[in-house]
């Protein structure tokens, strides 16, 4: 299949690369040229502009960071718009609001373009590694088309509903597994200070109803003070501005979740912000003795 | 002072009228048109649109919803810019996020306008007595051409600083008062569901370092149950959402001011949102298994 690839950061590059290993026609475009070199290195056609791949593409895949960035690439001056064809079929697996999702959909299908948002989570490991979860929104006529390719990059791909429900999932998502860090980074500073052994309290708790994703890997970072991104925490903070945008237009309340966006907002302030979110165990050392 | 004077909603147009009795020359603007006619009636000009306004006052005044409103009658299509009117003094009295407000200040600037951020305190009991707070960023040379204007319609009138100055006051006024609110609303449930007289503990309250004028005035309406609106819930939860964005902009933790956001987020969520800011009694009743 002819597959066109855009934003070739930690993310994208392994993913694109999947792509390509699968026997793929890919052609990228990265905003940084020296992006894309590893992947036309590697056989990928490199292009001037967004709308260049569009041109040559019967699918093209999106993996920036901002919905402002989504919005930029395929509407914005030589965007994806102005090479895309009925038929075409987008796919933007950033992490953006629901609302700019259906609102870019709706403006593509009006041009007889699907679009799904496909927003993925497993991190760096995971795309590396293929196993990404995505959560899908949109047409099921194209996720039928995309599907082999989403199975190049992930181990589950679910089709959450219509357009903006991958990206709701996503919010979800983040809510559960960034409150998760939340509370481990607090039960292991609590365990440290009260004069337990954090390494242990964190193998005690992996055995019973405490166990989780988050507490395997994000508390081991913590035990180990290993503050090395995986997910950059400045990703979070951001993830964590849609949640409480959605709260608000919605008129519902997440108690838990503006506690932790003030969490990661300290986080920021404290410089912490390409640190691995892991790292929200110094906020709570900041303010402790 | 010849004053244009756009948007006349419950706020906007009680202070329009108290700058007609201050004696100035009013012409008003108002995207329906059926809300210009009381302002008519009582001898102000009508404009066709602010860009109309513009062109024959010497101060334009804006008292609108939101940021895209404000952005809209300033640089918008036949708005306050396209008059063309260097030397004018533009201020805005709504309550926008301060970095709307100084990004309009900066494009106003380039067509040689002066801006005001100029968001009040008092509510709609202030704006009618003419006893508004106003919290005023922007340079001094421009408030004190617009001080005359102010001087019609509040009392407390505090030149902040630069741009944006006068919106981060009005947000830590939010914060205050937005939290005050419910703090005042918690202790007085508090003190029912452990079987005490509310009426009472607020006595006893005011004589102490506890007083202030919400336990007053908002906890003295809550005791009444008068729910009356005041000052709204869900404009307080539009400010509350203004704060919140401030803090992920500016990389701040504000803990207290979070939480008392999601209470505001569950007022509108659950049909409180018409009712006054101090019908956050009722959610918590409700949340503290009282049938209300």
């Amino acid at each position: 299949m002819r597959v066109g690839f855009i934003g070739l950061g930690v993310m994208g590059r392994p993913m694109a690369g999947h792509l390509l290993a699968a026997g793929h026609d890919l052609a990228v475009w990265a905003r940084r040229p020296a992006a894309a070199a590893p992947l036309v290195d590697a056989g990928a056609v490199g292009c001037a502009t967004p709308a260049a791949v569009a041109d040559r593409c019967e699918v093209v895949f999106t993996m920036l960071t901002a919905g402002s960035d989504v919005e930029q690439v395929v509407f914005g001056r030589d965007g994806l718009d102005a090479g895309l064809v009925v038929g075409s079929i987008v796919v933007d697996m950033s992490s953006i609001a629901p609302e700019t999702a259906r609102s870019l959909a709706r403006r593509l299908a009006a041009r007889g373009v699907d679009m799904l948002d496909a927003p993925v989570s497993g991190g760096e490991q995971g795309a590396l590694a293929a196993s990404l979860s995505i959560m899908v929104g949109g047409p099921k006529r194209a996720l039928d088309r995309v599907r082999p390719l989403f199975e190049r990059l992930a181990t589950t791909i679910v089709h959450v509903g219509e357009s903006g429900a991958g990206q709701v999932a996503k919010v979800c998502n983040q809510m559960v597994m960034v409150g998760t860090l939340q509370a481990i980074a607090e039960a292991l500073h609590f365990a440290r200070c009260a004069g337990a052994d954090a390494h242990r309290v964190r193998l005690a708790l992996a055995g019973g109803s405490a166990a989780s994703r988050v507490l395997e890997v994000m508390g081991g970072k913590m035990v180990e003070r290993d503050f090395v991104a995986g997910v950059e925490a400045r990703l979070h903070h951001k993830d964590y501005a849609v949640v409480l945008d959605e709260a608000h237009r919605r008129g519902l309340p997440m108690p838990v979740s503006a506690q932790v966006s003030q969490q990661l907002n300290a986080l920021m302030a404290m410089g912490l912000g390409r640190c691995d979110s892991a790292a929200l165990l110094r906020v709570l050392e900041a303010g402790s003795r | 002072m010849k004053i244009g004077f756009i948007g006349l909603g419950i706020m906007g147009r009680p202070m329009a009228l108290n700058l007609l009795n201050g004696g100035h020359q009013l012409a008003v603007w108002a995207r329906r048109a059926e809300s210009m006619q009381p302002l008519l009636d009582a001898g102000a000009r009508g404009a066709a649109s602010p860009a109309a306004l513009a062109g024959g006052v010497d101060l334009v005044i804006s008292m609108v919803a939101d940021a895209p409103d404000v952005e809209q009658v300033m640089l918008g299509e036949r708005g306050v810019a396209s008059a063309g009117k260097a030397g004018l003094v533009a201020v805005d009295m709504s309550t926008i996020r301060p970095a709307a407000a100084r990004s309009i200040a900066a494009r106003l600037l380039e067509q040689g306008i002066d801006f005001l951020d100029a968001p009040v305190s008092g509510g709609e009991v202030g704006a009618v007595a003419g006893t508004l707070s106003i919290m005023v960023g922007g340079s001094a040379a421009a408030f004190e051409r617009a001080r005359p204007a102010f001087a019609s319609i509040g009392r407390n009138i505090v030149h902040v600083g630069e741009s944006g100055a006068g919106q981060v006051a009005k947000a830590a006024n939010q914060i205050v008062t937005g939290v005050g609110v419910l703090t005042v609303a918690e202790a007085l449930n508090f003190a029912a569901r452990s079987g005490v007289d509310p009426a009472r503990v607020r006595e006893a309250l005011l004589g102490g370092f506890a007083y202030s004028r919400i336990l007053e005035n908002h906890g003295q309406r809550m005791l009444d149950r008068d729910f009356r609106p005041g000052f709204k819930s869900w404009m307080h939860q539009k400010d509350m959402n203004i704060v919140m964005q401030s803090a992920h902009e500016l990389g701040l933790c504000l803990p207290v001011s979070a939480a008392t956001a999601q209470m505001y987020n569950a007022m509108v969520g659950s049909g409180l949102g018409e009712e006054d800011s101090i019908a956050v009694l009722k959610l918590l009743e409700r949340l503290s298994g009282a049938a209300s």
